[in-house]
């Protein structure tokens, strides 16, 4: 798609917010200059979606989807969980819930889903404005969940549902599995070739499968410069810097700006410096972000020379890209995208985690346990104990919300986490 | 008897036993591999042990299966199926298998998601004889002929099951809601020599008219708990005409087919089962679903009775609310803890609502 200017307009936009250069911390070490870059693709992004309905074929994404299928075929895409991420970034998670609320969704369902259907039924989004979907692309890979969310979206705008099924890995994957997921894929392209009007191309396909595949990898080696000690970036800096390898993945764009970054986080590691003044311990996240908390608990950390270097929420978009090959493109996407963190069993991710712990040199651990993901969240409790047993890891399990913050109890939290900075500190 | 009673006797007799997660299996495979499948959806159980393991915002479903192992009330079982119904019992089950090490061992049975296409048949089929096989390491070889004749007792359940919720939805029963759920839900450990004689004796002793003029209801959800919903309802005055129930209509009433092949026949017949909102069903089959309950019963209203944190569940109900007012049908949602009474705020709710539709 043609840029229509939106460079320029971001630059003059740019130009008139009287932006008041922010101090800087003396706990946090020099800010990734790759951030502005960042900011203009994220920008470019949304603001060319307010634009694209007539001009490309719209489809709304689930963020674990293989969308390099989609992408043979130019579909635009939206990812409603990483503009929920967005929503929950600024603070307006309980606003856009709200609207969903008032229709009958239950405040116990996911936030993500009641941000994306409240934004649905009242056009709030701090985006501007989101395009509808002319396809909603769904796949069971994260949880069942986005399964209920976009047939809720299917029906409220009778817009076509397609959902990519990957049976649960409960002990080793079968190759009936894999047939089942190759001939889903089969199954698609037509329906994809008639709602977007475009034939699938199995050479394009090839092309965009090993570019999806690079940025994933290179996404990859920009965590694994966390394995330095001190570490090139945090953790929070890898929640913000993951956007593109979500909702890019596939396009140009994505490997470019991780290229880029690696470049930037090699060069700051041969000099030896940290993404904190002074590392002292290295902690490592489970779970996705507590969006509405990002600056503040990335500070609250590093004052106390604590820096988060590992996440299982960020290598989920690394971890199993391997398994994609361009040439058997539907039998090794079935792989990549069937085995990730969530549709895998509970000793897979004992044993990720456990290798983690130790590449990474990790001291202490941070499980959140989070009332909107049920598949991330059943199972915390003995996966603590087991990692207590085998590791000696020190771990702290919180209860939160990602964007929803009408749950959140800051006292409760802050009691928490004190404590397990003194057992940090012993 | 009771069910635990009946268990005893079917290990004592040579049966094995397997426990049963919600929601949906082939039964008639158990069945024919001398398998005495027990549910467990429910049990009277308070919960201690499994706070220690789920978090407080886990449905009570997912806490009572698992506070059943962790009391060792599970021993005399020879193992565990776990059908594939959402996250909270997908996680489950890996959690028992990998992490509990329970010494049992954990079957797992997934079924694919709708909308369906060919290769969701092909799966299934295919899935079924996975099944089969490894069940066959622990219970021995699978019987083709027995498969056979376990799938017409299965036809023949479901003949009896819709000849039971036709006559309740004609008011032709002689019995209370309270009854006919406990009825039904014998079903979910009796093995069919003994759920088949039980039905029809229950059939032919309680056919007959039931009390003219009772207001109807058709009750949604996973199960009719707590179980004061049905006698609340029973003193009322209302009847319940049909239900929609993931542990009644949704997966009891299946049509039947008389394809000779067994994995054709099972296949068939999963996926001409009503639709659920654990299989991804559309907001569309299942309201085209409960107006057909309602217009076959003339039901004034559809009760909601749904367990607290269902997330399948609770996605749907405000569209089929929706869809239902548009039909003039009134509606009322009940947010439930298994096991833990209705309270005084939802015994009012249920009574305003029977005055409204009354």
């Amino acid at each position: 798609m043609k840029d229509l200017g939106a460079p320029a307009l971001f630059r003059l936009q740019q130009m008139q917010k009287k932006k008041r250069p922010r101090k800087p911390n003396p706990h946090l070490g020099p800010p990734l200059k790759c951030a502005d870059r960042l900011r203009e693709i994220m920008t470019r992004h949304y603001y060319l979606s307010r634009f694209v309905k007539g001009a490309k074929p719209v489809a709304w994404v689930t963020s674990g989807a293989p969308v390099e299928l989609l992408r043979v075929f130019d579909f635009y895409t939206v990812y409603p969980e990483n503009h929920g991420a967005l929503c929950g970034a600024q603070k307006l998670g309980p606003e856009i819930c709200s609207k969903a609320e008032d229709r009958g969704y239950h405040p116990d369902l996911c936030s993500y889903a009641r941000i994306d259907l409240g934004h649905a039924f009242s056009g709030k989004t701090p985006a501007g404005r989101l395009p509808r979907p002319d396809l909603l692309f769904c796949c069971n890979n994260i949880c069942q969940t986005v399964l209920y969310w976009y047939k809720e979206l299917s029906h409220y705008w009778d817009v076509p549902l397609i959902v990519f099924d990957t049976p649960f890995n409960f002990k080793d994957i079968q190759e009936s599995d894999i047939r089942y997921m190759v001939s889903q894929f089969e199954e698609m392209i037509p329906r994809l070739e008639k709602i977007s009007g475009r034939k699938f191309s199995d050479k394009r396909f090839k092309k965009i499968i090993s570019l999806g595949s690079e940025a994933s990898l290179t996404w990859g080696r920009v965590l694994a410069t966390m394995k330095h000690s001190p570490a090139p970036m945090t953790i929070f800096d890898a929640f913000v810097h993951m956007a593109p390898v979500v909702s890019l993945r596939g396009l140009p764009v994505s490997l470019d700006y991780y290229r880029i970054l690696l470049e930037e986080l090699e060069d700051r590691v041969e000099k030896g410096i940290g993404a904190i003044a002074k590392e002292e311990k290295r902690l490592m996240w489970d779970n996705i972000a507590v969006w509405f908390k990002l600056r503040d608990w990335s500070l609250l950390f590093a004052e106390r020379g604590f820096n988060f270097v590992a996440a299982t929420y960020t290598n989920a978009w690394a971890e199993t890209i391997h398994y994609l090959n361009p040439e058997s493109p539907f039998e090794s996407m079935a792989r990549a995208y069937s085995l990730v963190i969530l549709n895998n069993n509970m000793d897979h991710r004992l044993k990720l985690m456990e290798g983690m712990i130790r590449d990474y040199r990790i001291d202490g651990l941070v499980i959140l346990s989070l009332r909107s993901c049920k598949p991330y969240s059943v199972g915390q409790y003995d996966i603590r104990r087991l990692l207590g047993e085998r590791l000696g890891v020190k771990t702290l399990v919180i209860e939160a919300d990602m964007t929803d913050f009408r749950t959140f109890s800051e006292e409760q939290i802050r009691t928490r986490l004190e404590a397990f900075f003194e057992q940090l500190e012993e | 008897m009771t069910r635990k009673e009946y268990l005893v006797k079917q290990k004592e007799m040579g049966r094995h036993l397997l426990g049963v997660f919600p929601a949906q299996y082939p039964k008639e495979i158990l069945w024919a591999m001398n398998i005495v499948p027990a549910e467990i959806w429910d049990p009277p159980l308070e919960i201690t042990l499994a706070n220690a393991h789920l978090q407080p915002t886990i449905c009570s479903v997912v806490k009572l299966g698992m506070e059943l192992i962790l009391q060792r009330k599970c021993d005399i079982l020879d193992g565990f199926l776990f059908p594939h119904t959402c996250d909270s019992i997908q996680n489950l089950a890996s959690v028992i298998n990998d992490y509990m090490k329970t010494e049992k061992p954990c079957y797992f049975f997934y079924h694919p998601k709708a909308p369906y296409g060919a290769a969701g048949r092909d799966f299934y089929r295919n899935h079924l004889k996975e099944l089969i096989g490894s069940l066959e390491k622990q219970f021995g070889p699978l019987d083709p002929d027995t498969l056979k004749q376990r799938i017409h007792q299965g036809q023949k359940i479901s003949a009896l099951l819709t000849e039971l919720y036709d006559l309740r939805a004609q008011g032709e029963l002689n019995i209370t809601n309270e009854e006919f759920y406990s009825m039904i839900r014998h079903g979910e450990y009796l093995f069919p020599d003994d759920f088949i004689p039980e039905l029809e004796a229950f059939l032919s002793q309680n056919k007959g008219q039931g009390i003219k003029g009772q207001a109807r209801v058709v009750l949604s959800g996973v199960l009719p708990n707590p179980p004061e919903i049905l006698t609340l309802l029973d003193d009322l005055g209302v009847r319940v005409a049909h239900d929609d129930f993931l542990i009644g209509s949704r997966r009891l009433l299946v049509p039947a087919n008389d394809l000779d092949d067994p994995f054709e026949n099972l296949t068939e017949s999963y996926f001409a089962m009503p639709p659920c909102s654990t299989k991804g069903s559309s907001i569309g089959e299942r309201a085209e679903y409960l107006f057909r309950l309602v217009d076959a019963t003339g039901a004034k209203g559809v009760i909601f009775n749904v367990v607290k944190f269902c997330e399948p569940e609770w996605f749907d109900i405000p569209n089929l609310k929706e869809e239902l007012k548009k039909k003039g049908i009134s509606t009322l949602s009940l947010d439930t803890e298994l096991n833990q009474g209705l309270s005084g705020q939802m015994v009012t709710r249920v009574e305003a609502f029977v005055e409204m539709i009354g």
